[in-house]
């Protein structure tokens, strides 16, 4: 087992942080290049819609990433003081009226479920602790080539 | 703002500006994105074509860029398409149930065709 763990402002800006980690470990590690992206847009995902709306003091928090990586999952638990909010029970997208495109609200929410192998919430002692466990081998040779 | 995992290149072939996108499309850049993509309609492209074949993944911060642009370039009566999906991205375009959303075209040369 092998963690990090990782803080990060809550500012669009530095989600590349957590990009760059996530990316240096599947490299160490080995992890493929298909469940290393899915893993990066589902933590882009999670960590975007904090910021965009867990606060509204405008003021800067912190937001904590621990990635913890088995023999054979990689998960990703995420750790806010910001309100409340279960992503598992929000809404999927609406389908759009006839004849208009869809908008994208509700949509990384949607798409994150899809990506990962578990997807689980928490509410303790006023943080909110968003988890996502993939499944995948993790230290197979040549990891980083396969498709 | 931490863009080195993302390149933003155009280049024009025929009455077809095509954008290359490359790298990663999330939330930390998609507005880069939006922007150089409205700044081409506004400034009067008629044709313009996104390349995807070097993105390795994108967020749904990219799809609303995306989606952005196609209703300014529908504003401007201008065509804007996508190309190039590769594999995984296609997945994303598929989860986001977006592959009817756009005009999306196998290859570059197949694009150029329909709107050169």
């Amino acid at each position: 087992m092998r963690e990090v763990e990782l803080r990060i402002g809550s500012e669009m800006a530095e989600i590349g942080t957590l990009r760059d980690a996530l990316d240096a470990l599947a490299a160490e590690l080995g992890i493929g290049m298909r469940p290393l992206m899915q893993l990066q847009v589902a933590l882009d995902e999670v960590v975007s819609n904090l910021i965009k709306y867990a606060w509204d003091d405008g003021g800067r928090h912190e937001i904590l990433v621990r990635i913890r990586a088995g023999a054979d999952q990689v998960e990703l638990e995420i750790v806010d003081d910001g309100r409340a909010f279960d992503p598992l029970a929000a809404p999927a997208p609406e389908p759009p009226p006839a004849g208009k495109r869809p908008r994208p609200g509700g949509l990384g929410i949607h798409m994150v479920k899809q990506l990962v192998d578990q997807f689980a919430y928490e509410r303790i002692a006023g943080r909110n602790h968003t988890r996502l466990v993939k499944s995948c081998a993790v230290g197979a040779i040549g990891g980083r080539k396969e498709e | 703002m931490n863009n080195s995992a993302l390149s933003i290149g155009e280049t024009r072939a025929g009455s077809v500006c095509v954008v290359t996108l490359a790298g990663r499309i999330d939330s930390s850049n998609a507005n880069d994105v939006m922007a150089a993509l409205t700044r081409l309609i506004t400034a009067g492209e008629k044709s313009i074509l996104v390349d995807l074949g070097a993105v390795l993944y994108l967020t749904s911060a990219a799809f609303r860029a995306l989606l952005v642009a196609t209703d300014e370039a529908e504003r401007q009566a201008a065509r804007f398409a996508l190309c190039s999906l590769a594999g995984h991205v296609r997945e994303l375009f598929e989860m986001g149930g977006l592959t009817e959303v756009f005009a999306i075209h196998e290859s570059r040369e197949d694009a150029l065709r329909q709107l050169g």
